[in-house]
C-alpha cells in the first residue's frame, strides 16, 4: 500500500460529489476515477463507498437510475442533483478554506 | 427532508427490490474488479482471489448499506419478530395459555369500551348536544319535577341564557287513518322544539308560533316510520288532512330517519327513535293558575353559557314569578341538567363500575403474563447467557425479550378484538330494554384504536419487568447454573409472589362485587312487590276526547268493560286504573286539607293520585289491609270516597283509625260534598321495585273521577295470553274505533325492571369468574415452578427421613401464605371501594360480612386446589431418581 492515503474522515462525500460533477457514473467507475485522478494515492475501499452512495442518495444530493455500462452490462449510474451541485460548491469552498489554513499553520509556526 | 422520509418509505415498501438491486450493484462491481484484474495479467482464479480480498466482507458492505438506507430499526424489528414468533412456536403450549388468556381479557374490555363509546363518548344526534340542557323543577320532595306551562312561557320570554328553548309533553294518539285503529307515541311539543334540537324537517316544516294558540293545534308532524308503514312514504302528503282521535289533523311535516326523541321523565319514553307522532302543545287555561306540572323543558343554551349560569338566571326568574302569583315560592327551585348527562344518567356509573371490573382483569392477565414469561425465562438463562456472553448489548436482550411479549399481546388482542365483536352483540342483547343509546353500539373506530392501544400497553406492562430481569443476568454464571436446575434469584421469587398476591387480591374484589350484585338482584326479584304479577295480563285503552266528553261517558265505558271482560271464560277479574305499578306513573297531588290536621311549614300535605275501577285492586293482587274496595256504587252523584295506601295512612293519621276520616281539595271546605272520605286502606306498591319506600298514594273511584286514559288489568285462572283475544273483541265490540296498546304481561314487565341488576350481575359475575381462574393458573404456575426447582432439595429430605404428608403441608401453605395476604388486600381494597357499589346495590350492604368471609372461603379452597397437583408432586417424588437425575 506505498503511496497510497487512507480518506480522512468526511471527505469521501466530497470525492464522490465531485466525480459525478462531469456526468452520471456508477459506483466502479466512482472508485478507479478517484484513483486515476488522484495518480493513484487515493483509493476508495468498496466497504465505505456503497453505503456512502446510498446515503448520499437518501439525503438527495445524488439520484441513481439503471442504465448500461460499456461493456453492455446492467449498472446503476449515479448523477448529481441540483442540491448535491450546490453541497459540492459549499463544501469545495469550506475544503479549500479548510487546507489553506492547515497549511498556513504547518508552514508558519 | 422530505427527500428522506420517501427514500425511507421506498425502502421500507419495496425492501425486497431493493435487496435485490443492491446485490446486483456489488456484483457488478466484483465483475468490474475480476476484468480489471485479468487485463492486469493474472489468471481468471487469481483475478477472482484478488476481487475478493479487495472487496471486504460481502455481508458487511450490505449491512452498511442497509444502515445507510436507514430502515435498519425496521429491519432488526422484523428479525426479533421472525425470532419471537420461533420462539413461541417452539412452545405452543406456553403461547396459547398466554394469548388466549390476554384475548379474554383484551376482548371482554374491548366489548365494554364499545358499550361506553356508544353510550357515553359519542355525541348525540343533535347539532352541537353539547349545548342542549333539560329543565326541570326541583323541590325537596320532588328532586325532578316537570314545568307548569305558563312558567314555561315566562321562562321562554325573559331569559338571557338560552338560544331557544322549548317544551314538550308526553300525549298518545289514536290513529285511525291507513288501517286498523292504532295508539302511537305522541308527543305535544311547543313551536321551535325541534329547531332547539337541531333538527330539519325531512318534508314540510315544523310547528310556528301561531300553532300554540288554542284552536290552532289540528296539525301534525310524522315520523318517518308512520309516514312510511301508514301511508306508503307518500311524499305529497304535506297538506293532508289525518284521523286522529276521531278528530282531522293536517300533516305539516315529516321528520326524517333517525329522529331521536332526548327522552323524558314524566310518563316518560325512552331515549331513541321512539316517538310516532309530534302536535303542537297549545297553552289553554288561565295563565294565573301555576299549581299543575306537565310539561317538560329543554333548551340551547348560548355559546359560552355554563348550566350553573343558566341555572342562576332561571332561578332569578322563578322568583320573580313567585312573587308576581302571590305564591311564597317556598322550596321550588330550577334544575339544569345537560342533555347527556340526563339521557346517560345512572348509567354512567353503572358502565363506569364495569369497565373498573375489567380492567381489574386485564390487571390481572398481565400479572399473570408476567408470571409466565418469568419462568420462561428462568428457563431460557442460558440462551440469554450466550447472547450477552457474545457481546449482544443489554439493551439489545430487553428489545428482543419485549418483542417477543408485544407479539403475544397483539395477537392476543387481534383475538380479543373478534371475540368483541361477539361480545359487543351478546352485550346489547343482555342490555336492560330501556338501557339508552343502545343502537349506538358498535365495535367502530375507538374501539379499533382502544383494542391496539390496550394490547400495546398490555405487552409492554407484562413484558417490560421480566425482559429487564432477564437482561441483567450475569453471563458467566448463566452459563455454568443453566444446565442444572437452580433455585430462582431471591428477588425473581419475590416478585412473582407479589405478583400471584396482587392478582389473587384484585381476584378477590371482583368476587365480592359479584357476590354483592347476586344478592341485590336476589333481593329485589325475592322483594314482595305488593301485588301478584302472576297470571295478569294489562294493555292500555285512551279513549278520544271527541266521543267521550262527559266523565259519564267515560265511567259507563269503563264499568261496562269490567263488567264484559269478567264475563270471559278464564278471567278471574278484570278492573281498569289510571296506571300500572313500575310503569312510571308520577301524578300527584299536594296542598290538600286534612280534616283536623295541619301541614307543618314548607311541607303541604301531597300524595300520588290515581283512579280505579271496583276490581282494579282484586285483578291486581293488592291487597285491601282494611275497609273496602270501589263498589258500582260509588258514582258521580253519591258522596266522594277514597282508598288510601299504608304509607299515607302511617303518614298522615299516625295509630289512628282512618276509614271514615276525611280529606279535601278545597281550600276552606264547607259543605259535605266539599269532602272526601276514606273507605279502604291497601297495601303498599313501590314505585320501582328498587324505590327505598312507597310513596302516599290515594285512589278515586273510576266513577266519580273518570279518566280517559287508562291500563287495564286482567287476572286468569290459567295462562293469561289466552285472554288476549277476548280483551281485543270486546273492546272492539264496544267502541270499533279504539285501539288496544301495550299488550303485555305483568310478568315480563317483573322481569324486565331488575334486567339492569341481571345485566350487572351476569357480566361482573363473568368478569370475577374469569379473574378467579388468572388468579388460579397464576398460583398454579408459582407452585409448580418453586416445586420443580426445588425437586433436589425435597428428594434430600426425603431420604433424611422427612414424612410425605410434611411435605405436602408445606408446599400447600406456602400457597395458602400467598392466597391469604392476597384476599386480606382483596377485602381491604373492596372495603374502601365501597362508595362505588353503593349506588349499585340493594338491600345488603357493601361490607356484608357473610359474602366478605364467603369470597375468603373460596379463594383459599381454590388456591389449595390450584397448588395441590404440584405440591402432591413434590410429595411423591422418588428421594434415588431425584438424587440421580443430577
Amino acid at each position: 500500500m506505498t503511496g497510497r492515503i487512507e480518506l480522512p474522515q468526511g471527505t469521501l462525500d466530497l470525492l464522490i460529489l465531485r466525480t459525478l460533477l462531469t456526468g452520471p457514473q456508477h459506483g466502479w467507475a466512482i472508485s478507479e476515477r478517484v484513483q486515476q485522478v488522484s495518480s493513484e494515492v487515493l483509493t476508495i475501499q468498496q466497504g465505505s463507498l456503497y453505503p456512502a452512495l446510498h446515503r448520499l442518495e437518501r439525503r438527495g444530493l445524488i439520484k441513481a437510475r439503471w442504465g448500461s455500462s460499456e461493456n453492455n452490462r446492467r449498472a446503476k449510474f449515479y448523477e448529481l442533483t441540483r442540491v448535491g451541485e450546490k453541497q459540492l460548491e459549499f463544501e469545495t469552498e469550506a475544503w479549500h478554506k479548510l487546507t489553506v489554513a492547515v497549511a498556513q499553520v504547518l508552514e508558519g509556526a | 427532508m422530505l427527500d428522506d422520509l420517501r427514500y425511507r418509505a421506498r425502502a421500507l415498501f419495496r425492501h425486497g427490490a431493493l435487496e435485490d438491486e443492491l446485490e446486483e450493484e456489488l456484483r457488478f462491481h466484483f465483475a468490474c474488479q475480476v476484468d480489471k484484474n485479468r487485463r492486469l495479467g493474472m489468471t481468471e482464479e487469481e483475478a477472482k482471489r484478488n476481487a475478493r480480498l479487495a472487496f471486504g466482507g460481502h455481508e458487511m458492505v450490505k449491512e452498511d448499506c442497509r444502515e445507510a438506507r436507514g430502515t435498519q430499526f425496521l429491519e432488526l424489528t422484523l428479525q426479533d419478530t421472525r425470532y419471537a414468533t420461533r420462539q413461541l412456536w417452539a412452545h405452543p403450549t406456553f403461547a396459547i395459555v398466554m394469548i388466549l388468556t390476554l384475548a379474554l381479557s383484551i376482548g371482554a374490555n374491548s366489548a365494554i369500551f364499545s358499550v361506553i363509546n356508544g353510550v357515553v363518548l359519542e355525541k348525540l344526534p343533535y347539532s352541537q348536544p353539547e349545548r342542549l340542557a333539560r329543565i326541570f323543577l326541583s323541590s325537596q320532595d320532588y328532586p325532578k319535577f316537570p314545568l307548569n306551562p305558563f312558567d314555561f312561557l315566562d321562562f321562554r320570554a325573559r331569559n338571557h341564557s338560552f338560544d331557544s328553548m322549548a317544551a314538550f309533553t308526553r300525549g298518545d294518539v289514536q290513529l285511525s287513518d291507513g288501517g286498523e285503529p292504532v295508539r302511537l307515541n305522541g308527543f305535544g311539543v311547543t313551536s321551535g322544539y325541534f329547531r332547539v334540537l337541531g333538527l330539519q324537517p325531512e318534508l314540510g316544516r315544523e310547528f310556528d308560533f301561531q300553532a300554540e294558540i288554542p284552536g290552532n293545534g289540528l296539525q301534525v308532524v310524522l315520523s318517518d316510520r308512520v309516514w312510511r308503514t301508514r301511508f306508503g312514504a307518500d311524499r305529497n302528503i304535506v297538506g293532508r288532512s289525518i284521523t286522529m282521535n276521531m278528530q282531522p289533523f293536517t300533516v305539516i311535516g315529516v321528520m326524517p330517519a333517525g329522529t331521536e326523541h332526548p327522552g323524558n321523565e314524566y310518563h316518560s319514553v325512552a331515549y331513541g327513535e321512539s316517538v310516532d307522532v309530534w302536535w303542537p302543545f297549545s297553552f289553554a287555561g288561565n295563565s294565573n293558575n301555576r299549581g299543575s306540572h306537565f310539561i317538560e323543558g329543554i333548551g340551547r343554551l348560548k355559546d359560552g353559557v355554563s348550566a350553573e349560569r343558566a341555572r342562576a338566571e332561571m332561578n332569578a326568574i322563578m322568583a320573580q314569578i313567585s312573587r308576581e302569583h302571590g305564591g311564597d315560592g317556598s322550596g321550588w327551585s330550577v334544575l339544569i341538567v345537560p342533555l347527556a348527562t340526563e339521557i346517560v344518567g345512572a348509567n354512567r356509573q353503572l358502565l363506569m363500575v364495569l369497565l373498573g371490573a375489567v380492567g381489574m382483569v386485564l390487571l390481572i392477565a398481565c400479572a399473570n403474563a408476567a408470571n409466565l414469561l418469568m419462568v420462561r425465562a428462568s428457563a431460557r438463562l442460558r440462551e440469554i447467557a450466550v447472547r450477552l456472553a457474545m457481546g449482544a448489548p443489554r439493551a439489545r436482550v430487553v428489545r428482543q425479550l419485549l418483542t417477543e411479549s408485544l407479539l403475544i399481546s397483539i395477537a392476543g388482542g387481534a383475538l380479543g378484538l373478534a371475540l368483541a365483536f361477539g361480545g359487543v352483540r351478546a352485550l346489547v342483547s343482555l342490555l336492560p330494554a330501556d338501557f339508552p343509546r343502545a343502537h349506538d353500539i358498535h365495535v367502530s373506530g375507538p374501539v379499533l384504536a382502544f383494542t391496539l392501544l390496550v394490547s400495546l400497553m398490555t405487552g409492554i406492562l407484562f413484558g417490560l419487568a421480566p425482559a429487564l430481569q432477564a437482561s441483567r443476568t450475569d453471563p458467566s454464571q448463566g452459563l455454568q447454573k443453566a444446565g442444572r436446575t437452580t433455585t430462582a434469584g431471591r428477588n425473581q421469587g419475590q416478585l412473582r409472589s407479589a405478583l400471584v398476591i396482587a392478582e389473587v387480591g384484585l381476584a378477590s374484589v371482583l368476587l365480592i362485587g359479584a357476590g354483592l350484585m347476586l344478592r341485590t338482584f336476589l333481593n329485589l326479584i325475592h322483594v314482595d312487590p305488593g301485588f301478584r304479577q302472576d297470571h295478569l295480563l294489562t294493555a292500555s285503552l285512551s279513549l278520544p276526547h271527541a266521543q267521550y266528553k262527559s266523565g259519564e261517558q267515560t265511567a259507563q265505558f269503563y264499568d261496562r268493560l269490567g263488567t264484559s271482560l269478567d264475563a270471559l271464560p278464564g278471567v278471574v277479574s278484570a278492573g281498569a286504573g289510571s296506571d300500572l305499578p313500575w310503569s312510571g306513573y308520577d301524578e300527584n297531588a299536594g296542598g290538600f286539607t286534612i280534616e283536623g290536621k295541619q301541614p307543618t311549614p314548607h311541607q303541604q300535605f301531597h300524595a300520588r293520585y290515581h283512579m280505579a275501577t271496583p276490581s282494579y285492586f282484586n285483578a291486581m293482587g293488592i291487597a285491601l289491609l282494611e275497609g273496602r274496595f270501589f263498589t258500582q256504587a260509588d258514582k258521580k252523584d253519591a258522596p266522594t270516597t277514597l282508598i288510601i295506601n299504608r304509607t299515607m295512612a302511617e303518614r298522615y293519621w299516625p295509630h289512628e283509625d282512618v276509614l271514615g276520616k276525611r280529606m279535601s281539595f278545597e281550600d276552606a271546605p264547607k259543605k259535605d260534598s266539599d269532602w272526601m272520605t276514606i273507605v279502604g286502606v291497601v297495601g303498599d306498591v313501590k314505585d320501582q321495585p328498587n324505590s327505598s319506600a312507597a310513596e302516599p298514594a290515594f285512589w278515586w273511584s273510576e266513577f266519580q273521577r273518570s279518566e280517559r286514559d287508562m291500563s287495564i288489568a286482567i287476572r286468569t285462572s290459567s295462562d293469561p295470553r289466552q285472554a288476549i283475544d277476548g280483551l281485543r273483541n270486546t273492546v272492539h265490540r264496544l267502541d270499533p274505533t279504539l285501539a288496544v296498546a301495550d299488550v303485555k304481561l305483568m310478568e315480563s314487565v317483573v322481569g324486565s325492571s331488575v334486567s339492569t341488576q341481571r345485566f350487572t350481575f351476569v357480566l361482573v359475575g363473568l368478569f370475577a369468574g374469569l379473574a378467579m381462574l388468572l388468579a388460579a393458573i397464576g398460583a398454579y404456575g408459582v407452585i409448580a415452578y418453586t416445586v420443580s426447582q426445588r425437586t433436589q432439595e425435597f428428594a434430600l429430605r426425603l431420604a433424611l427421613g422427612a414424612q410425605r404428608m410434611a411435605l405436602l403441608r408445606m408446599v400447600l401453605a406456602q400457597s395458602a401464605r400467598l392466597a391469604v395476604i392476597g384476599t386480606v388486600m382483596g377485602v381491604v381494597l373492596a372495603v374502601s371501594l365501597r362508595h362505588v357499589f353503593q349506588s349499585l346495590i340493594y338491600g345488603v350492604s357493601p361490607t356484608d360480612p357473610i359474602i366478605l368471609s364467603g369470597v375468603v372461603v373460596l379463594v383459599l379452597t381454590v388456591a389449595m386446589i390450584a397448588s395441590y397437583l404440584p405440591a402432591r408432586r413434590a410429595s411423591l417424588s422418588d428421594p434415588i431418581i431425584m438424587l440421580r437425575a443430577e
